[in-house]
């Protein structure tokens, strides 16, 4: 009995060490994301990170921000060699790039770009039915004015600042196929995305993972990398010990500092942390007692120490934030020293937010209700924001939910205090959709995400008049001002603003230096490479 | 037996349908949508609208059920509202590793468990009894996810012999085999601290009846009396506990394959749950249902020929 039980545990264990040799390095790049599926890989339906990502492998937009840089004033040309705008700033002219081939497909073979699948794209992107992003093209009009020239007009004057950020590689500004998208048809499109970027589709295993190969006709030049694997896995450690096992070579990361420390003690792996991340701040219901007083939502501020969160969060994965959007990567942001100046930056006062507190009637504190998504990310800061206000007498009834839940409550006006994170490509995004008085998200005419109820017709009229200008730098100047208004106002609370990590092996070679990103991941370019 | 069978088989339909039914309408009762998960920051009024319109949502609830209903009578499981993929191709890739998953762990836990419960009733009161439910009571504490951590440390990391992550590509047995040793090790460990319980327990009992001690004093070897007296007397319970034990495995492998990111029925099922994919959701949890029946019909099956009394009844 025992010889034959000795045997048998020594054939399992021969017949176990034998594969280790089998799985092997190959050159094709293996990386994984924290998630569990992809939803479209049609980028104006992309709307999670992995989703931005692919889109940014795949497709390209008429201007692009470099790899590795997030802030609008670097962009560049992509698809588009020369743009031109008609002195009445709402006639803009592109010229595109000869030779751009698309990536063949199922039933289709390459060919090349024209004006014709720009517009197609552009149209497609302005389609509320098909686009994630239609509101930020509401009133243009494409024309296609030859096969390498596209005309785009739009309702009001736009800066070029402005201009840009629509047609740049993100949300609707990327170029689809349009002969691949009517020989695919919608559904099949979205599983099988055909652009002229430098990776092609290769095939998509749902909840597993989708693969890529190099795209040959790539008008930068051929990939150094074979191809992409992006693999769907949820679980944290599982992508930990994908890495350090080097069954996979880039890892979406966790923003925990006590991770990042762990990582750097293995050999053969690097850390990235870079931005632009998410804006986090807290939008105060204005509607609903105590918070329509100034006072109580000034008590609030002072009751938040950013520091203590950032240091709840981790020093490298997060930074305090004091304007409702960072400066450092968009023009027309206040940055934390400019609020600093201005004296709005509310630095941490306990005892004056208990002033406050009393001064607005109530002395002996209040207490508020919150419905909070159950996502980590989200939550661990906010914990450390109500043991904070504890402190100063406010005590938040803290209701977690499930992110698809808490996305449907807080726009059903359940929540007092709505702690959101979110990133948009331009300050105009981001005072368009979160302050002005038609984005309310009950009472607005175009209701999109205003949960403060904020309305102040100053700011209306200031971003309305921003959106106009076409100068950039007064432009800029009146987001500036939006946003100082804003801070006086006090519908929100900014918090820190979040920074991305991910893990990668020393193998791994960029090919351009990370600073920033908008999909929240390291972009994969042509120039990515994996050292033998 | 036939009969038993050909019941079972009928209750299939409507044990499917009050399934799909109840799923359904619970999913719908709770806030969000899958307009609204999709969306996620960008989730406007506007955009969600038009989404769920795009997703057919915007139909009255009873056409969407109706709809859906005619659909699985048809064989047809719908499309992803999340990826768009027919949900049959999703359950098509991730059933079999499911299955094989829960089929192995059930091997290892019943080659395992067994020896171990049996030896363990036999040298009752000595140190491989007390070993033995040490080791028992350790399997049926730890948690699968921990586990397989600590699995993956051991046999990926310090001694890098099996992959961590991942499930191999079918149509290769080896690579197969390979990426299923520690999914399967995990949930066959647990699997095997349940089957020392029950064996140990029904070896015990066998072991006090007559004609153990009938053989015993006919001088038949304490080998044979175990091997071919006692041992056959205590499969009827394991039977039963195999059969629920299967049913558990397939659902709680969803731990093990996350902890792995291995593909599997599992995944799907959470993944939906997530991004409130109804049709995904709904249509999984139908299969898992019809798994349960197979199961079960199975189970009775080889209850009846364990069994002589049963299949005489």
């Amino acid at each position: 009995m025992f010889k034959f039980r000795s045997c048998a545990l020594i054939a399992l264990a021969v017949t176990m060490a034998a594969p280790s040799l089998s799985y092997s390095a190959t050159r094709d790049l293996r990386v994984a994301f924290g998630v569990s599926g992809i939803n479209s890989m049609e980028p104006a339906r992309a709307s999670a990170h992995i989703e931005r990502a692919v889109a940014s492998m795949v497709f390209n937009g008429l201007v692009r921000l470099p790899a590795g840089s997030a802030n609008v004033a670097d962009v560049e040309p992509d698809l588009a060699k020369s743009w031109t705008r008609t002195d009445d700033g709402r006639t803009w002219i592109f010229k595109l790039r000869k030779g751009v081939m698309f990536q063949g497909w199922e039933g289709g073979a390459p060919y090349e770009l024209t004006a014709e699948d720009v517009v197609f794209s552009l149209k497609r992107a302005q389609d509320p039915k098909s686009s994630n992003y239609a509101s930020d093209y509401k009133g243009m009009t494409f024309t296609a004015v030859d096969p390498y020239t596209v005309e785009i007009r739009t309702p009001d004057p736009i800066s070029e600042t402005l201009m840009l950020a629509k047609v740049m590689n993100y949300g609707g500004g990327f170029i689809i196929s349009k002969r691949a998208f009517e020989s695919l048809g919608a559904q099949k499109f979205r599983q099988h995305p055909v652009g002229t970027g430098p990776f092609a589709f290769k095939a998509y295993k749902p909840g597993r993972e989708v693969d890529f190969v190099a795209n040959a006709n790539y008008f930068r030049g051929k990939p150094k990398l074979p191809g992409v694997e992006i693999k769907f896995m949820p679980d944290q450690s599982s992508r930990t010990i994908g890495l350090r096992t080097q069954e996979l070579d880039v890892i979406e990361g966790s923003s925990e500092q006590s991770w990042v420390n762990q990582m750097k003690q293995y050999p053969h792996i690097k850390i990235e942390t870079f931005g632009p991340g998410s804006s986090s701040v807290l939008f105060l219901n204005e509607d609903t007692p105590p918070l329509d007083k100034l006072k109580v939502r000034q008590a609030l501020a002072y009751a938040i120490s950013r520091k203590a969160v950032v240091a709840a969060i981790g020093q490298e994965t997060a930074q305090p934030l004091y304007a409702p959007f960072p400066g450092k990567f968009l023009p027309g942001g206040l940055t934390n020293e400019e609020v600093d100046r201005l004296g709005l930056a509310y630095h941490y006062d306990v005892n004056k937010a208990k002033k406050l507190l009393a001064e607005a009637g109530y002395p002996n504190g209040i207490t508020l209700k919150v419905i909070h998504t159950e996502l980590s990310v989200m939550l661990r800061p906010m914990e450390s924001i109500q043991a904070q206000l504890r402190d100063a007498g406010i005590k938040l009834d803290l209701q977690v939910v499930s992110h698809s839940t808490f996305h449907a409550l807080i726009r059903k006006d359940a929540s007092q205090i709505v702690h959101y994170m979110a990133w948009r490509p331009s300050a105009d995004a981001f005072l368009n959709e979160f302050y002005k008085s038609d984005s309310d998200i009950t009472k607005g005419r175009d209701p999109v995400a205003n949960f403060s109820h904020y309305s102040n017709a100053e700011v209306d009229d200031l971003i309305a008049k921003a959106h106009r200008e076409v100068d950039s730098a007064k432009q800029a100047e009146m987001w500036k001002k939006a946003s100082v208004q804003i801070l006086k106002d006090l519908p929100v609370i900014p918090i820190f603003q979040a920074r991305s990590v991910i893990a990668h092996t020393d193998r791994l070679e960029l090919g351009y230096t990370l600073n920033s990103n908008l999909a929240f991941f390291m972009p994969i370019t042509e120039k990515t490479d994996l050292k033998d | 037996m036939i009969w038993t069978i050909s019941k079972r088989i009928i209750n299939v339909i409507p044990i499917c349908f009050f399934v799909y039914t109840a799923v359904f309408f619970l999913l719908r009762i709770a806030p969000g949508d899958p307009a609204t998960a999709m969306l996620g920051d960008y989730a406007s009024a506007s955009a969600v609208a038009a989404l769920r319109e795009e997703m057919g949502l915007n139909q009255p609830i009873f056409v969407q059920y109706l709809h859906g209903l005619i659909g699985l009578f048809k064989g047809d499981l719908g499309i992803s509202l999340a990826s768009g993929t027919p949900v049959v191709d999703q359950i098509r890739a991730a059933l079999p590793y499911t299955l094989e998953l829960a089929t192995a762990s059930l091997v290892i836990g019943v080659v395992l468990g067994v020896p171990l419960g049996t030896l363990s009733a036999v040298k009752d009161g000595k140190l491989i009894d007390h070993v033995s439910r040490i080791v028992s009571l350790a399997g049926l504490s730890i948690p699968s996810f921990v586990l397989g951590i600590i699995l993956m440390l051991v046999f990926s990391i310090y001694l890098p012999l099996f992959p961590a992550v991942g499930g191999g590509g079918r149509g290769n047995w080896y690579e197969t085999l390979v990426y299923l040793t520690l999914p399967s090790l995990t949930l066959g460990l647990i699997m095997m601290a349940y089957v020392t319980r029950v064996t140990r327990n029904a070896m015990m009992n066998v072991l006090s009846e007559d004609y153990i001690r009938t053989a015993r004093s006919k001088g038949i070897s304490e080998r044979k009396v175990i091997m071919h007296h006692a041992l056959p007397n205590c499969l009827v319970p394991l039977i039963s506990l195999c059969a629920i034990n299967f049913i558990m495995l397939v659902s709680s492998s969803v731990m093990v394959e996350i902890v792995f990111s291995r593909p599997g029925l599992g995944r799907v099922l959470v993944s939906a749950m997530l991004q409130r994919d109804y049709v995904s959701l709904q249509s999984v949890l139908v299969v898992y249902a019809f798994l349960i029946i197979v199961v079960n019909t199975f189970a009775d099956i080889l209850y009846s020929i364990a069994n002589p009394r049963i299949r005489a009844k």
